[in-house]
């Protein structure tokens, strides 16, 4: 399947859920922003998509365990 | 006539208050009348704390009496960007009409390392709801009522710290605090005429600070000066036990005369195409003048998707920051028509693309370092627009061409300082900005930069005829 409709089926089945989850509360018109903002949003994503980084490369949000001052063994 | 005093940069102040040509007293009733009488005509104003200052400007003059001098922000009058909490029953209102009586039992830690610092609460000023969190199109996107620019009252502050911009650029208190996750510090520095510094990312605590996008959000000051947020910076900055983000590391603001340097400063190429008209003039001015001091060339970053990664990464957390407003449906009663809807698509970006931008902005974020360490700074115009009027979409009055706003995506993606300082005006009389954007923990670089621009341009000592009094 082209990227392009790949792009847009993902954008219908984002929208679909997140209008499943918040429709009842948004009118037509609010529903049709809330559309250009997924579409948007996937847009993003392919953008993203293109960049190839190997297995090593970390998101730079590093996780430390937390430990705290009084804590005895 | 207040005049001279209310447009005097902090360090000049300092001097009064410590020679006891003026007292903290006077000084904090000329600021607190003149904030409660001009600020609700800017709508810069959410609450005058006047019991506070009042309190606050009593023990400096009882301290600075007896000798016990704290430094040069002792004795002097701020302003908090309304998401700073405050206790004794301040309101902390975040700008949203939903929690405008919100309170909390406790201060900001930037607010209590000010009030360590000797410096005086005057008021909480007004910004845009929910610090655009919502992703806001226009100026009147809060609860305090549409922030006019004292500038020209029918164009905006900018914003998301619009009330802070107004209430510095007024005369209404000589600096506040703004936040910025993207824009926010350096919109209304731009706006307004101001210096304004965006720290680096982890400089200064965020603990009682309103969260928007964790890993993007910084407090830094708005000033008359560069100088003036030198002094603030260093008053705020350091490591809080309270906010495991704060770096780890002090900042000792170096004032030093920058007679005899000479500074590096790479020029993004492109970086002023489709600015609007007196921003491009102003910005190529600026150069000319920055180059009696400075080697300036022009430079490239590396070809990454900044825009998308970083915009992905405040999607998602912003989403999450506010998750209350989404799954409650309280975003309906926010004042601007886009934040009722707008934060619901945000609930669709994918956990794996999200972790994607958060891989590139590694990758982004040592390349990006590696070309910023050939510079001292990198400078660019703060905005390719002045400011827009007031009844309009920002996007729509001034439509920015390009990509978008790669200066931003990179400096806020990467966590980069980044100072405004006025670079001349408009035919309309409404200001331009210059900014200099520097490597991590660089500020005094910055800082030195921004002083000798000022040192040889006189933008920051020009005032709002509409704040003048008389």
């Amino acid at each position: 399947m082209p990227d392009e409709n790949k792009k847009e089926l993902r954008a219908d089945m984002l929208f679909e859920i997140v209008k499943a989850k918040y429709g009842d509360r948004l009118t037509d018109e609010q529903l049709e922003e809330v559309r250009s903002g997924v579409d948007g949003i996937e847009g993003l994503a392919a953008e993203l998509r293109k960049v190839r980084l190997t297995n090593a490369v970390e998101p730079f949000a590093n996780f430390q365990p937390f430990r705290g001052a009084d804590n005895d063994e | 006539m207040n005049n001279d005093l209310v447009f005097t940069p902090i360090r000049q102040l300092a001097e009064l208050l410590k020679s006891r040509q003026i007292s903290p007293m006077q000084l904090s009733e000329i600021f607190l009348d003149r904030l409660e009488q001009r600020g609700p005509s800017y709508n810069a104003l959410t609450t005058l704390t006047r019991e506070r200052a009042s309190r606050q400007a009593e023990q400096a003059e009882r301290e600075i009496s007896a000798g016990d001098y704290k430094g040069p922000l002792h004795g002097i009058p701020w302003g908090a960007k309304d998401l700073l909490a405050t206790s004794d029953g301040i309101p902390t209102s975040w700008g949203a009409a939903p929690l405008k009586d919100q309170t909390f039992d406790f201060d900001a830690t930037v607010v209590r390392r000010l009030e360590e610092a000797g410096a005086v609460l005057a008021g909480k000023l007004a910004m845009i709801e929910l610090a655009g969190g919502m992703g806001y199109r226009q100026p009147t996107a809060t609860f305090t009522g549409p922030p006019r620019n004292p500038w020209n009252r029918e164009t905006w502050t900018g914003g998301s710290s619009a009330g802070s911009g107004a209430a510095v650029a007024a005369g209404l208190v000589p600096f506040a605090i703004g936040s910025e996750t993207w824009g926010s510090i350096l919109s209304p520095a731009n706006n307004c005429g101001l210096a304004g510094l965006r720290p680096t990312y982890g400089r200064v605590s965020r603990y009682g600070a309103m969260a928007l996008c964790w890993t993007l959000d910084k407090l830094g000051p708005l000033g008359l000066t560069a100088d003036d947020c030198g002094l603030v910076l260093e008053a705020i900055a350091g490591p809080d036990p309270d906010d495991p983000t704060a770096a780890d590391m002090t900042f000792a603001y170096d004032d030093s005369p920058t007679e005899g340097r000479r500074f590096k400063i790479g020029v993004l190429k492109d970086v002023a195409d489709g600015a609007e008209e007196p921003v491009r003039e102003n910005f190529e001015k600026a150069l000319a003048a920055i180059s009696e001091v400075a080697d300036v060339e022009e430079m490239e970053f590396p070809d990454y998707p900044y825009v998308a990664a970083i915009r992905t990464i405040l999607n998602v957390e912003s989403a999450a920051a506010f998750e209350d407003f989404i799954e409650e449906g309280t975003a309906a009663e926010l004042t601007a028509p886009e934040d009722h809807y707008g934060p619901y698509a945000r609930t669709s970006v994918l956990a794996t693309d999200y972790v994607k931008a958060l891989r590139i902005r590694g990758v982004m974020s040592r390349e990006v370092d590696g070309v910023m360490s050939k510079y001292d700074a990198i400078a660019a115009p703060t905005s390719p627009r002045v400011a827009s009027p007031i009844d309009e979409e920002f996007r729509k009055a001034s439509p920015s061409p390009g990509p978008g706003d790669l200066m931003g995506a990179i400096g806020n993606g990467c966590g980069l300082p980044s100072i405004s300082v006025p670079s001349g005006f408009s035919d309309a009389g409404l200001p331009t900005g210059i900014q200099f954007m520097g490597r991590p923990y660089q500020e005094n670089t910055i800082l030195a930069i921004a002083r000798a621009y000022q040192a040889m341009t006189a933008w920051h000592t020009r005032h709002p005829e509409d704040a003048l009094e008389g």
